[in-house]
């Protein structure tokens, strides 16, 4: 099959097909960069999707423990301070993803993940968007782009696209305030994983869908502490007092 | 993007993690070598619980045979959140044993989802000093440490554990000490508990500290190895307080107080 390049081409875009479908249906991913550090949200129905990486890293979709071991032997190695999300995923996920989706004899990854990493600044932090074909999109990487406070994962592309659009625009302050947006920008995503959806809900009406979707999810949230990002892990559970506030709005 | 061996029986464990990627390697014990060099080695440790939950506090100096190699040295180390390591022994040996800790248990609650409960993190620590066994016996790296933690379920707590060189652990019910000076520290506690206007365990966090300030003078008095307060140089002994809400070090100047008006 290798020696004639269309039924490779085919077979890749087969794949892809295959992948996005089973990726659409996929509960949302937000990450909010805010004063207090990195909020991070989703829903799910019965597993875990939020881990600590590293003292500084989170990772929000389907996580993998390989990842934590490379964080773990390289900072043991060297120093905390090496351990960096953009050389980790530069150089170790988006190949290994890659690879393994353009191997078409074995199997591919079925994985869309964000990762965040909190810095000392705001102007710091940094959301990572890795796809199952080992592309990545990164909310600042080079110098004189425009930065991104968020970052996010949708199961489809028009999910994310109106998920960004709205989050571009949005204002908040504190940890709730976040939420708010982060569960405002989560239904967004999961609404238009709908094919007939094709325009921006009124806030009612997105309102009434997330409240009829909460029937289904948990929420699981994360903060990356920004002060305690230099005291060995920045990662805790957000309060369930500050998720029941937020939440108690949209039941 | 390989995942955790299936066949590991020990997932979260990073020691098996480590060896597995050989980061570090078991040095073999030769009987009957003898090695001409002075190790440096560091002292004085202690421990105690009081009302406001463990102090460990120790003195800044490293030796090498009568050599002072350094007067700054950090003997109290934080492992994580709740959790402190106070070396006595060969600090080469000492702080890298309190790297693999505390990369240990990260790596366990990231991996397991879950804290490491406080009796696997005793034991963790024990399992370290029983590797570097082999060391030891070349007369080599020994190291005797202190761990203290705070459980937050535990009906009692403020924990205080010490070891031998060889990895035994056993549970202190108020005080612990270790290193050249440990023998004065330990009369100095023994008494205060016993004798002095409280019991340990009711003493306010200044008078905790005052007592751990006075203690290790006493060690430094008649102990070369252990360094006191150096007044010159302003160095003061680490002293670092594990209570629920995690690890506070007590400040310089909080003890550069305490040392001129009631110590001095």
């Amino acid at each position: 099959m290798i020696d004639e390049p269309y039924r490779w081409v085919e077979a890749i875009s087969n794949r892809r097909e295959y992948i996005e479908n089973e990726l659409a249906s996929g509960s949302p991913t937000i990450g909010l960069s805010f004063n207090e550090g990195i909020l991070l949200l989703t829903f799910g129905r019965d597993r875990r999707k939020i881990f600590e990486i590293y003292d500084r890293i989170a990772i929000g979709g389907i996580g993998h423990p390989g990842a934590i071991e490379l964080a773990s032997t390289e900072g043991f190695t060297r120093s905390a301070a090496d351990v960096s999300l953009r050389r980790m995923v530069t150089y170790s996920f988006s190949p290994a993803l890659k690879q393994a989706f353009e191997q078409i004899y074995g199997p591919p990854y079925l994985a869309r993940i964000l990762f965040a990493e909190v810095g000392s600044t705001r102007d710091e932090d940094l959301f990572v968007r890795l796809d199952y074909d080992g592309s990545m999109h990164a909310s600042a990487m080079n110098v004189g782009k425009r930065r991104e406070s968020f970052g996010a994962i949708a199961g489809t592309r028009k999910g994310l696209e109106k998920t960004e659009i709205f989050l571009r625009t949005a204002n908040f302050s504190d940890l709730r305030g976040a939420l708010r947006i982060a569960i405002h920008a989560w239904g967004l995503g999961l609404y238009f994983a709908d094919q007939d959806h094709e325009d921006i809900p009124e806030d009612s009406a997105l309102n009434e869908f997330v409240k009829s979707r909460l029937e289904y999810y948990t929420v699981e949230a994360v903060l990356l502490e920004r002060r305690a990002a230099e005291l060995r892990g920045a990662y805790v559970e957000v309060p369930e007092s500050d998720l029941e506030a937020v939440l108690s709005g949209f039941r | 993007m390989e995942g955790l061996d299936s066949s590991n029986p020990l997932t979260g464990d990073f020691l098996v993690l480590l060896k597995r990627h050989q980061l570090i390697s078991n040095t073999p014990s030769i009987p009957g070598s003898h090695l001409e060099f002075k190790e440096t080695s560091a002292t004085t440790i202690l421990g105690f619980k009081f009302a406001g939950g463990v102090l460990v506090a120790g003195d800044r100096r490293a030796t090498a045979g009568n050599v002072v190699m350094y007067d700054r040295a950090d003997k109290v180390l934080e492992i994580d959140r709740h959790s402190v390591m106070a070396i006595a022994g060969s600090p080469a040996t000492a702080w890298e044993m309190a790297r693999i800790l505390e990369h240990s248990f990260q790596y366990y609650r990231r991996t397991q989802l879950q804290e490491m409960s406080v009796e696997g993190k005793v034991r963790a620590l024990s399992k370290l000093l029983r590797d570097n066994l082999g060391m030891v016996i070349q007369g080599v790296g020994v190291v005797v440490p202190l761990f203290a933690t705070y459980e937050k379920k535990s009906s009692e707590p403020a924990k205080l554990f010490f070891y031998d060189a060889m990895g035994a652990q056993f549970e202190a019910t108020d005080f612990a000490s270790s290193g050249s000076g440990a023998s004065a520290v330990r009369s100095v506690l023994y008494y205060e508990n016993s004798w002095g206007l409280q019991p340990l365990r009711e003493r306010s966090r200044e008078e905790a500290i005052l007592l751990a300030l006075k203690a290790l003078d006493t060690a430094a008095e008649a102990d070369t190895a252990t360094g006191g307060v150096d007044r010159h140089g302003k160095i003061f002994p680490i002293v670092k307080i594990v209570s629920e809400s995690g690890i506070e070090t007590v400040a310089d100047n909080k003890l550069s107080e305490l040392f001129q008006t009631q110590v001095a």
